[in-house]
């Protein structure tokens, strides 16, 4: 899932400081599952908006709603009609990185805010804890790491750790991140395949990953119907 | 996302109280609102279902508490105290409400025949659609059994006047001395233009007992003696009696006889202990009062003395029932017991008089008995209907008043069509009992303790033995209400299945079956998962904030509009340690001047982030939220849940500029009329600094 964080609500209202009509748009997947924003959290920013013009004696007409995911143009249609109907003028998404550019591709003339700050695929470890466990690099090799990502839960990224800053089991960069080389040993161990690791890892491909520059998935099967229409532009 | 609050489904089960009531009162609604200080909606709700509220809280047989769903956890609620503490509270108000209430009759006559509760019921339920209705009575005064036989210590006449007042200020006509079949007929009646005719004439009679020498003097039947008893000239009884049954009545006779003076008076019946139809806690409060109570004997003769009773031979009776649980009493000869007694009173059953029915076609199902439809109530004469125990047999007052409801409907379906109405018996779908892992769960919160006087001071006189609640006392009692069937729905479309509710359950009831579910014999509605779920996908069947919000808005708006030189503070209250509905009128009304709005809330920790926020939004200064005092919530882990809120709105008013400080937490301390004030006051006191130290700073 992906993992984001409400950002302080004196940010966004920095952001849209210059409008009288806005909308606050929750996704009703992974932002409202890591409670950064969903339904319930969009009512939080709008009430505190709310509150905040106020103080101001600012009048601020604060529309809400919430979406099931806003990276889907057809959930996203109902906020491109509400928008362009209700005049609003400006869009404070609590969707993740994602949501945010698609609305704003959406939208066109409309700006659209960022409500959250999108930080990783994470899984919940606790209630109300979640952990980065993979960085999508497009190459997985969890095969390798007894299913432990070294991309993702290494500080280093590295592929033939752990390096000398593993300390009693703790990253060096903090003693509160598990090394998460210590973490491929310890699960490999328990599978018994530790004696795979004594194998070198080589060097990656990166172009998969960030480095290949913006990615893009086809699903020819259901994409080609529509490959007129150019869809599945990024 | 709608702004209206989550739309509940039609209710499929309800709770075990309504179901079990006869009329179906809405018990656990009842409750809620005498909770929050409604009492004279609580009132309208009762009367709407029985118009023998007062009775029924006096006397009822209360189903409703025998299958109240906290009997798993500890004791039921005291629904019946309940509904008389509200005819109590509201007798101002139920005596304005009478005022305008005829209704305009203009629909066809009816005549009911006796002054029960069944035929009263039926003719307020008729009269208030419109119908002409006239009661005849053959007493002289009105109220059946309910007015002209039960005990005064039981039920005071006033308490039925009461009810029947009610009925008869619908414009119900009430002719009293009146016997039908003797003064007229029934075809007189039809004859006088009346297009229907009810017979609900009851069991008026006491059944007699065919033993040798049951003619002495000295030997009565329960309900003369019981009238008689009711009378200014009460009957004269010597040193010992012997009441003759096992039933209520049989209970109610050997009670009075205590209250006339008698210090010997013993029951004598065929069943044991277990099998007695009696009421358990009557036949406790008997004993208590100095009735000696016979089980499983049978009178075999009276021997008298110059043909003046003087005791009973008793048989011991070996069975009751036979094995298809009919009434085939079985003796063992051998065993026999004499008991001595000076007046014997023979309480073993009540039959109808059917004398009304002289002289008519209505045609009778053997001896003393009204050949009726049970589903249409329909006699053998169109147009004529029968309801009450007359056609039922025994049963309670409750059950009376249900049959009445009955009645009206097929009757008045009869006038408007020309056909009775069938009414099969319907059972209602309720919840059934709590499933013993939640039942373990739940706070064990034991009755406030039925105040009774003592045996001594009982049989003293006829008055009443049981006091009513308190206004503290039934508030007491009714936090104790589960709220069954108010618990919390998710919404499918909404919900992420994202397990916070699972996690913060403090009962272990939710669970996720694709989404969210929360399986409603189990949920306890506590609320914490509504107020946590970050799909706001959950909403508590009986509760919504949206609209306690949009009132705030109201309030609060006009009030910043009228000009306030103190501070505003929202208050929201935990409603089950409110003891005065009056401390919090008062503290509303004073709200102008004081500053101070209360929002009585069924548990705080109901109350979500953005319900701490929003006073803010329609301008108040500050939010006071006041829980219950320690150790009293009523639902586990509620207080944390509930800081935990406080602490993100609190968050909230610090990233926009505005003093955490304005959002205060308290736990009531003694008292709600004690510490919330001062409370209050600290608040108030608190948001003035700010205040000025704000106007301080923008100098």
């Amino acid at each position: 899932m992906i993992v984001a964080e409400r950002k302080p609500l004196s940010e966004i209202r920095g952001f849209v400081e210059d409008y009288y009509r806005l909308l606050v748009v929750g996704c009703g997947t992974c932002a409202t599952v890591c409670l950064a924003g969903g339904e319930a959290e969009v009512k939080v920013v709008a009430s505190g908006l709310r509150i905040s013009f106020l103080q101001d004696e600012k009048e601020v007409e604060i529309l809400e709603d919430c979406v099931t995911r806003q990276c889907e143009p057809e959930f996203v249609e109902k906020i491109q009609k509400r928008v362009e109907d209700e005049k609003v003028e400006a869009v404070v998404s609590l969707g993740c990185g994602v949501g945010v550019n698609f609305l704003a591709q959406k939208l066109e003339t409309v700006p659209v805010f960022p409500g959250v700050n999108t930080k990783f695929f994470g899984a919940a470890v606790e209630p109300g804890v979640w952990i980065e466990m993979c960085a999508g690099c497009g190459n997985c090799i969890l095969h390798l790491t007894g299913g432990v990502c070294p991309i993702a839960r290494c500080s280093k990224s590295i592929l033939n750790g752990p390096c000398g800053g593993s300390r009693d089991g703790k990253c060096e960069i903090n003693p509160e991140v598990d090394c998460g080389w210590a973490l491929i040993v310890e699960r490999m161990k328990k599978l018994g395949t530790l004696d795979r690791l004594a194998e070198r890892i080589p060097p990656r491909d990166w172009s998969t990953s960030h480095a290949g520059g913006p990615r893009k998935v086809v699903h020819v099967e259901v994409a080609s119907l529509d490959d007129e229409k150019g869809e599945t532009e990024p | 996302m709608s702004e209206e609050p989550l739309v509940v489904e039609e209710q499929t089960l309800c709770a075990p109280c309504t179901a079990a009531c006869p009329v179906h009162t809405d018990t656990r609604r009842l409750v809620e609102l005498i909770a929050r200080g409604d009492y004279e909606d609580a009132l309208e709700l009762l009367l709407a279902a029985n118009p023998f509220s007062s009775v029924c809280g006096r006397i009822c047989h209360h189903p409703c508490e025998q299958s109240c769903r906290r009997v798993k956890v500890d004791a039921p609620v005291g629904l019946m105290r309940l509904k008389r503490f509200i005819v109590e509270t509201t007798r101002d108000y139920r005596l304005s409400r009478r005022e305008g209430a005829r209704v305009p009759q203009e629909k066809q006559k009816v005549a009911v025949v006796g002054a029960g509760p069944s035929g009263l019921t039926a003719a307020g339920d008729l009269a208030r659609q419109g119908f002409r209705v006239t009661v005849f009575e053959r007493a002289e005064t009105p109220g059946g059994l309910l007015g002209n036989a039960i005990p005064r210590y039981r039920l005071p006449y006033a308490v039925v006047r009461e009810d029947i007042d009610d009925i008869l200020a619908l414009g119900v006509e009430l002719r009293t001395g009146v016997a039908i079949g003797k003064d007229m007929l029934l075809e007189d009646l039809m004859g006088e233009g009346f297009a229907a005719v009810l017979v609900a004439t009851g069991l008026s009679e006491s059944r007699a007992l065919a033993i040798p020498g049951i003619d002495a003097h000295g030997i009565t039947l329960a309900l003369p003696f019981l009238r008689t008893a009711l009378s200014p000239q009460p009957p004269a009884l010597g040193r010992r009696v012997v009441v003759i049954g096992g039933g209520n009545v049989a209970i109610d006779v050997a009670r009075t006889a205590r209250r006339l003076g008698v210090q010997s008076v013993v029951l004598v019946c065929l069943e044991s202990r277990e099998e007695m139809p009696a009421w358990k806690w009557e036949v406790e409060e008997a004993e208590e009062e100095g009735v000696r109570v016979m089980n499983s004997w049978g009178p075999r003769s009276v021997f008298t003395d110059e043909g003046v009773v003087k005791g009973l031979e008793l048989k011991r009776c070996t069975a009751v029932f036979d094995a298809e649980g009919r009434f085939r009493p079985q003796f063992d000869e051998t065993d026999a017991a004499t008991v001595l007694a000076d007046n014997v009173i023979i309480a073993i059953g009540q039959h109808g008089d059917l004398t009304c029915l002289a002289e008519s076609k209505v045609a009778l199902a053997g001896e003393g008995r009204i050949e009726w439809g049970r589903e249409t109530l329909c006699t053998s004469v169109e147009g004529v209907f029968a309801c009450g125990e007359v056609v039922t047999g025994p049963g309670s007052a409750v059950e009376a008043v249900f049959d009445g409801h009955r009645a009206a409907k097929t009757i008045a379906h009869f006038l408007e069509t020309g056909e009775p109405l069938k009414q099969p018996p319907m059972e209602m779908p309720h919840l059934g009992d709590l499933p013993d892992d939640v039942a373990g769960k739940v706070k064990v919160l034991e009755p406030v303790a039925a105040d009774m006087l003592s045996a001594e001071e009982r049989v003293r006189d006829f008055s009443e033995i049981e006091r009513a609640f308190t206004e503290a006392e039934a508030l007491a009692e009714a936090r104790r209400c589960l709220a069954c069937t108010t618990g919390a729905l998710a919404d499918e479309e909404k919900c992420a299945a994202c397990l916070t509710c699972v996690r913060i359950c403090p009962f272990g009831v939710a669970t996720i079956e694709k989404t969210a579910v929360m399986p409603e014999e189990k949920c306890q509605a506590c609320g914490l998962c509504a107020a946590q779920c970050p799909a706001a996908a959950i909403a508590l069947k009986r509760f919504g904030t949206d609209e306690m919000r949009g009132k705030l808005r109201e309030i609060v708006t006009g009030m910043k509009r009228k000009g306030m030189s103190v501070p505003l503070v929202v208050s929201y209250c935990c409603l089950f340690e409110m003891t005065s509905r009056g401390f919090i009128r008062r503290a509303q009304e004073d709200c102008p001047q004081k500053g101070i709005f209360p929002v009585m809330v069924p548990c705080v920790a109901r109350l979500s982030v953005v319900d701490l926020l929003s006073p803010f939004e329609v301008g108040a200064d500050g939010v006071v939220v006041i829980a219950c005092s320690e150790g009293s919530c009523l639902y586990p882990t509620a207080e944390e849940r509930l800081l935990g809120r406080v602490r993100q709105a609190k968050g909230v008013l610090g990233e926009i500029g505005l003093e955490e400080d304005r959002i205060d937490y308290w736990k009531t301390q003694g008292s709600a009329e004690v510490s919330w004030t001062a409370f209050w006051e600290l608040s108030r006191k608190k948001l003035e600094r700010i205040r000025k130290s704000r106007e301080g700073g923008t100098k």
